[in-house]
């Protein structure tokens, strides 16, 4: 009986799977067209799933090899079983293989079903609970089903008149487990996220984030430009439908694992902001709906402990944010975000937050006008005086009166361009900016400065989701720069590294540039600088998310920090999971409301690492963990670091011997 | 507040809000001027209260790509077209609105007080009501209502202080810094929006013409003449000045003490009342 | 020195009421009279010897507490010479002007504001240019004139600004925004005595308003933000003045017109001498208009919860703030906006919109009183408009005392209550005086 109900079964749970599969294409196809090479991507997605993927997930063992023994047992088990209980290919190596597959999984499932029993409130609940139960009824009775194939049960033993029961029951479990693997995989079950989850990394929107054997970088990190030119084009993302197909499909890889959740400053500030939740909010949009069935924690909520789910509801073709009351999601949850990228640095099924986040921005800026709270003011000003504090932009190099500062109109060309940035404005980023000078100085670095030729890098601007008033900004900067010859960029401001450095190019402006703490490790290796040791108390270091998360650079400012003679003692969160200091996107001017500040929390993290001074790398984060008040701390910035302990080099070192040990580099290469 | 919700249904208004080209105070550049942006968000307020009102935004002046986006930025605020009066740079702006006015007749003609660039005298809104013979009303704060052919105001008086007043339409408004803030201009809507253009009969300010106009000097601070009858009275007299750099710091002192120099210095201020 | 105890009691009376604009003059006067003492003390009404603590002593430039037992300490000294200004005061009475300028001050709150005095300097000037044929300043007064002081003092008030004759129409319909009205009134003054020059206040809701319609009414070209005028011979009526255009960034020069509003310390006041203020009446009755603009009243707006960007006294509290109840009791006498600091608002304490600084509200207030508020940039950001600022905190070195006009270094809670007790006592002592 099991043997004709079997091929039933399965080709039954294959075909609505394939419809599932068509339904669900569909939905992704509601996005706007992207292009992306299928091909390549099919050919990449191995790679991409077993090095990039599994590089974030490898960052939990024990998830990762529960993974590993749960996916891998369940493929190569779905796949023995077509070919043996639906084919009929009784033979028994095939048969001994599907054992040991699904046993496999059987065992990756205990370990599922394990981390269930006491959930952390980062990770799903509702259909999610049952998942490893349906794992352990696929994988149990796969290998029920198996054993009489292998000939360790006799052939006929499910076939007797007594034993029908037993068939029943078998073909019964073995239905579950079908229908929620094969037929929940395609109509939306937890088993979606394997589906859309190859399909996404197939064809991921940034194709440039995943490494390639040829040792590629593996990072992409800045925003996609909108294009202006054309009228008709639109202008960031109203509807679910105005996202692209392959965000859509991104969206719907999402696991509900929460790693964003737990990551994300927003959420843990109480500002309402869950990215998971926005994730999934996004998916329900796709298919229509209200997010009732959402079984995870939801945006936070002042007084409310959260927002409480189903009262917002979407359509493919319906807003996300409404003009007045509830759509979809509300526009304080997208102001929320700080742009930091620890959700997309967690997230193991690649999806991009931010991306999302900025695209529906736009919208909101380009198209409603209405950045909350100060948003607007500051790109007025931004507008009006290419600042974002309004302030008069002749007034630029004011607080560089005394220091002569070599100017890029009068020379030309130099080795390193020193970009400013709007920290030129502020008294206590002036600080700052004397340091590095000074510090440039000793080195006897060929520098000059813009001076008040520069203007803001369009940093905020395009944060905040005016893409027109950035790509004004980056047009005349780009021509700006143009004039002049240099060899490298140097900023101690991460954004206008960043923007410089990852967005410029889209635009037509390709520059090599630096971070301070980089130029300044680079300089210390190359024998320019000498420090006296260090004297000050214990010190830790807070990563800028625009240095770390979006360029990579880790090692640089903890090399400095080293050089002077200083251990760093870390924070719990540094480095790659490093938390924001609630500075970035724009977030400090649309300032919305939580339960506490972002800095607060982040100078908590800095009073239990037990540093009395927290050397920061950026002005945002210096400003933001100096309005702190009561800190336990003292906030500054490695420039800061570094000028106070300049000596005069003595003459051995003036003759260029490098620090370098196994290549003496010279001073020259480093600049180039 | 029934009946009165049912009127607002029926009785729209026509708006006719007038702007000129803002300019940037530190950098000079074009803009949607900060007055006239409040007047018309004075009328979307209306507008928002009251279906069926019809906005009409116009602007006398030429047409060239400065000025153009500097319009675009109120266009950006939410309206599909306006209307320019074309006339060469220079020319008097008043014949052409108030032409124009005369011809459409709105019910409530809207303006900033003050023109921020050229002789921004402010004296324009009162020319269209003289010619006009409409009543005007200067800083106005809000609108309450309107309903059979008057509009009941607030307008704004020092310290925040509001009056209630009663004009009877058709009438002029004028708006300075009381009148609620402009929305933010978006891109889209602003590129999006129409031009219908006018030319117009203008005359060339001939007299505007003859005068100097230069750069704002700065003024000088008025000085503290000490008219005193003996030479020590003087020396006393600047020697005892709080005033000049730095503040005065009042430190080892009995409360009383300290809150007795606030209160002068609230006394001199003329805050207290 | 007499030892004898001259009563006079209309300046015992002025002693009395502290806040009578001579009351410290007086003050001097009686200290010089009873032998050079400080003014702390004098005999009341009724003989009873009266003691003015706030007179011991002053406050010397470097904030330290002084007492000049010279006799010749501050408030007395500062008042010696105004009385020693009045008293000199040269009588001036123009019978056959040659011309006419009129002046129409604000008169806001029944009194001349500093505007209208500096208007009616700059009116004297050119009243005055030409000694052998002086004009004479016509003040056109509308509503009631409170004036300063009382009787013959309220009018010598009038003189001293420089004013020869006074129109003085207090009939009610021109109370409130009656600009109708007073057009009507004025068209009927330019008709009875042709002005060579109408001089307004270029002030908001005054004379801003009003002489804008009347230079429309008149078809003149109205000279707006005058600030400075200057004898020209080559300009038809013998003036230029320079008007600030293009909001305040441009300086306009042009021959003075008939018709000017200007700004204030656009002249210097009259101190020198005392004119007539001789009443006028209208021949000819004023027409009544029609209006259509109905001035419906004041709409009570409670101070402390006025829009702090139009607010023109602050009181903001921030984390140095004890006792949010006093905190607002304070606040309500002293008929203050109340403001905040980030962290008071973060705290809970205050509202979100009244937060100041970079992310709440910048204000312009004309006095910012900032207690227990460190001073962090993002604050003072909002702040960088106001014209004075005080300040109440516990830390001297903190960054809100270097912006300070007036620092006062104490405990916020002990130090605003110090401040409501001294204005309610005052309040009580002036109602008991009136
Ligand atoms: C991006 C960003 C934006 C910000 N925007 C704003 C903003 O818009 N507005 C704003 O205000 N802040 C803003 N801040 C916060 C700002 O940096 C400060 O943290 C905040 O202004 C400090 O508030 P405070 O002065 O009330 O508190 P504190 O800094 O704690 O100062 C309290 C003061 O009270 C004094 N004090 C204590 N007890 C007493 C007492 N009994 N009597 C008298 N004095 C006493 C103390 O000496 C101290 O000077 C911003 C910060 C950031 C990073
Ligand atoms: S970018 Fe940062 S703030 Fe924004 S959603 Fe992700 S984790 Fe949260
Ligand atoms: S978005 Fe990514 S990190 Fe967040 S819950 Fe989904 S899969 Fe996990």
């Amino acid at each position: 009986m099991l043997e004709t109900l079997l091929p039933i079964l399965i080709f039954t749970a294959l075909a609505l799977a394939v419809i599932g599969a068509v339904r669900r294409i569909r939905l992704w196809r509601q996005g706007r067209p992207s292009r992306v090479n299928l091909f390549k991507g099919l050919v990449a997605l191995p790679r991409r799933y077993l090095v990039d993927l599994h590089h974030v997930v490898g960052r939990d063992k024990m998830i990762s090899n529960t993974h590993v023994a749960t996916a891998g047992g369940f493929v190569a088990a779905a796949v023995l079983m077509i070919l043996v209980h639906g084919l009929g290919i009784a033979n028994p190596l095939l048969g001994g293989l599907l054992l040991l597959a699904s046993a496999s999984m059987f065992v990756g499932s205990l370990f599922v079903a394990r981390r269930r029993l006491n959930p952390p409130a980062r990770l799903s609940k509702g259909p999610w609970m049952r998942l490893p139960k349906s794992l352990m009824a696929f994988s149990i009775s796969v290998f029920l089903i198996t054993l009489p194939t292998v000939g360790l049960l006799p052939e006929g033993l499910l076939e007797g008149g007594s034993s029908w029961l037993l068939a029943l029951v078998l073909a019964g479990v073995v239905a579950w487990g079908l229908g929620e693997m094969f037929f929940g995989m395609t109509w939306g079950g937890p088993m979606k996220h394997a589906f859309a989850g190859a399909l996404h990394l197939a064809f991921h929107r940034r194709a440039e984030r995943f490494s390639t054997k040829k040792g590629g970088a593996g990072r992409s990190t800045g925003l996609k430009a909108l294009n202006l030119e054309d009228e008709a084009a639109p202008l960031g993302v109203e509807k679910p439908a105005d996202f692209t197909w392959n965000q859509l499909l991104g969206f719907d890889a999402c696991v509900q694992c929460g790693r964003c959740e737990a990551v994300c400053p927003a959420f843990a500030a109480g500002q309402p902001l869950n990215p998971k939740k926005l994730i999934q909010d996004m998916v329900v949009g796709m298919a229509g709906g209200s997010d009732a069935a959402y079984a995870g924690s939801p945006h936070p909520s002042q007084g409310l402990g959260g927002k409480p789910v189903g009262e917002h509801a979407g359509s493919p073709h319906g807003p996300i944010v409404a003009l007045e009351g509830k759509a979809l999601v509300d526009a304080d949850t997208l102001w929320s975000c700080t742009t930091c990228r620890a959700c997309v640095e967690e997230c193991p099924m690649m999806i991009e937050h931010v991306d999302a986040i900025v695209d529906m921005r736009r919208y909101l800026t380009l198209e409603r006008g209405k950045t909350p709270n100060k948003g607007a003011e500051v790109l007025d000003n931004l507008i009006a005086t290419d600042n974002p504090g309004g302030f008069d932009p002749g007034s630029r190099l004011n607080w560089a009166a005394d220091l002569n500062l070599p100017l890029m109109a009068d020379l030309k060309q130099v080795d390193v361009l020193l970009w400013l940035g709007d920290g030129a404005f502020d008294m206590r980023n002036q600080r700052t900016l004397r340091a590095l000078v000074k510090v440039l100085r000793a080195a006897e670095v060929d520098f000059a400065v813009l001076g008040t030729e520069e203007r803001d890098s369009g940093d905020v601007a395009r944060r905040l989701g005016d893409e027109a008033t950035f790509q004004s900004l980056a047009k005349r900067n780009i021509a700006t720069l143009a004039q002049y010859r240099f060899l490298q960029i140097v900023t101690c401001d991460p954004h206008s590294f960043h923007v410089l450095g990852n967005e410029y190019g889209e635009l037509g402006g390709h520059y090599v540039v630096r971070h301070h703490s980089t130029f300044i490790a680079e300089l210390y290796d190359a024998g320019r600088l000498t420090f006296a040791p260090w004297k000050g108390g214990s010190v830790t270091y807070h990563d800028p998310c625009y240095l770390g998360r979006y360029n990579g650079e880790y090692e640089a400012p903890r090399n400095v920090l080293k050089a002077l003679g200083i251990e760093v003692k870390e924070m719990e969160r540094s480095g790659y999971r490093s938390r924001c200091c609630g500075g970035g996107g724009g977030a400090p001017i649309t300032d919305i409301p939580g339960k506490q500040r972002i800095p607060d929390m982040r100078m908590n993290d800095v009073k239990e690492s037990g540093a009395e001074l927290v050397a920061v790398g950026c002005p945002q984060c210096t400003a933001m963990l100096e309005g702190v008040v009561d800190a336990s701390a003292e906030v500054r910035d490695i420039a800061e670091l570094v000028a106070d302990a300049l000596v005069e080099r003595s003459a051995d070192d003036v003759t260029g011997a490098s620090r370098r040990t196994t290549a003496s580099t010279t001073a020259e290469e480093v600049i180039v | 507040m029934q009946p009165d919700l049912h009127q607002k249904q029926q009785q729209g208004i026509d708006v006719a809000v007038l702007v000129s080209i803002g300019r940037h105070p530190t950098t000079g550049r074009a803009r949607r001027a900060e007055q006239d942006a409040r007047g018309l968000e004075l009328a979307l307020a209306i507008e928002a209260e009251l279906p069926g009102t019809r906005i009409s935004m116009l602007h006398a002046g030429s047409q060239d790509d400065s000025s153009e986006a500097a319009l675009r930025g109120y266009l950006g605020m939410g309206l599909e077209s306006m209307t320019l009066l074309e006339q060469p740079e220079g020319s008097d702006a008043i014949l052409p609105l108030v032409e124009h006015l005369a011809a459409t007749s709105p019910q409530l003609v809207i303006t900033g007080a003050r023109a921020e660039r050229g002789e921004g005298s402010g004296l324009l809104p009162y020319a269209l009501a003289e010619h006009l013979g409409w009543p005007l009303v200067n800083s106005l704060a809000s609108v309450e209502k309107v309903e059979n052919g008057v509009v009941t105001l607030l307008q704004a008086l020092p310290r925040g202080q509001r009056r209630r007043l009663k004009v009877r339409l058709p009438a002029i408004i004028s708006v300075d810094e009381a009148a609620p803030v402009a929305r933010q201009s978006a891109f889209g809507p602003a590129r999006r929006a129409t031009f219908a253009i006018t030319t117009t009969t203008s005359e060339a300010d001939s007299e505007l013409a003859q005068w100097h106009l230069s750069p704002a000097r700065k003024r000088p601070k008025r000085l503290k003449i000490v008219k005193a009858a003996s030479a020590r009275d003087r020396f006393k007299a600047a020697a005892s000045k709080s005033e000049g750099k730095g503040g005065q710091v009042l430190t080892d002192v009995s409360p009383e003490q300290g809150a007795e120099a606030i209160y002068k210095l609230l006394k001199e201020e003329d805050v207290l009342r | 020195m007499s030892e004898i105890i001259r009563r006079d009691p209309r300046r015992e009376w002025i002693a009395r009421n502290r806040l009578h604009p001579d009351n410290a003059a007086v003050l001097a006067a009686l200290g010089v009279n009873r032998g050079g003492g400080a003014v702390s003390e004098w005999m009341g009404p009724n003989g009873v010897v009266r003691k003015d603590p706030r007179a011991i002593g002053f406050i010397g430039p470097n904030g330290v507490k002084r007492i000049d037992r010279s006799g010749l300490q501050q408030g007395g000294q500062a008042t010696a010479t105004t009385t020693a200004a009045r008293d000199s005061r040269r009588t001036v009475t123009i019978d056959q002007p040659a011309f006419l300028v009129a002046v129409v001050p604000d008169l806001t709150g029944g009194r001349l504001s500093g505007h209208d005095k500096d208007l009616l300097g700059l009116a004297r000037r050119v009243a005055d240019a030409d000694a052998e044929q002086p004009g004479a300043v016509v003040a056109i007064l509308f509503g009631e004139y409170k004036g300063e002081g009382g009787g013959e003092l309220k009018e010598q008030t009038l003189g001293e600004a420089g004013i020869d004759r006074v129109v003085h129409l207090d009939d009610e319909f021109y109370a409130g925004f009656a600009p109708e009205a007073r057009l009507a009134a004025l068209s009927a003054v330019e008709r009875e005595m042709t002005p060579r020059f109408w001089l307004f206040p270029d002030s908001p809701l005054g004379g801003a308003d009003l002489g804008r319609r009347l230079a429309l009414r008149l078809g003149e070209r109205a000279a707006t933000g005058v600030w400075q005028v200057e004898a020209d011979n080559e300009a038809s009526l013998g003036w230029r003045c320079t008007a600030r255009g293009a909001a305040g960034s441009l300086d306009i020069q042009r021959p003075l017109p008939r018709v000017a509003l200007a700004l204030a310390e656009c002249a210097e006041p009259v101190d020198e001498t005392r004119h007539a203020a001789e009443h006028l009446t209208l021949a000819a009755s004023i027409p009544t208009t029609l209006s259509r603009i109905e001035d419906l009243g004041q709409v009570a707006v409670d101070p402390a919860g006025v829009a702090l960007a139009e607010a023109e006294f602050i009181l903001s509290g921030g984390n140095g703030v004890k006792q949010w109840d006093a905190f607002h009791h304070a606040a309500k006498v002293l008929g203050a906006t109340e403001g905040a600091s980030r962290v008071a608002v973060d705290d809970g304490f205050m509202a979100r919109d009244r937060q100041v600084g970079a992310t709440g509200t910048w204000v312009t207030a004309r006095v910012y009183m900032a207690v227990g508020i460190s001073g962090a940039i993002q604050h003072l950001q909002g702040i960088q408009r106001c014209d004075k600022v005080v300040a109440i905190n516990l830390d001297p070195g903190c960054d809100i005392i270097k912006r300070a006009d007036l620092a006062v270094i104490g405990d916020s809670t002990q130090i605003l209550a110090a401040l409501v007790a001294m204005v309610e006592q005052q309040r009580g002592g002036q109602r008991d005086a009136a």
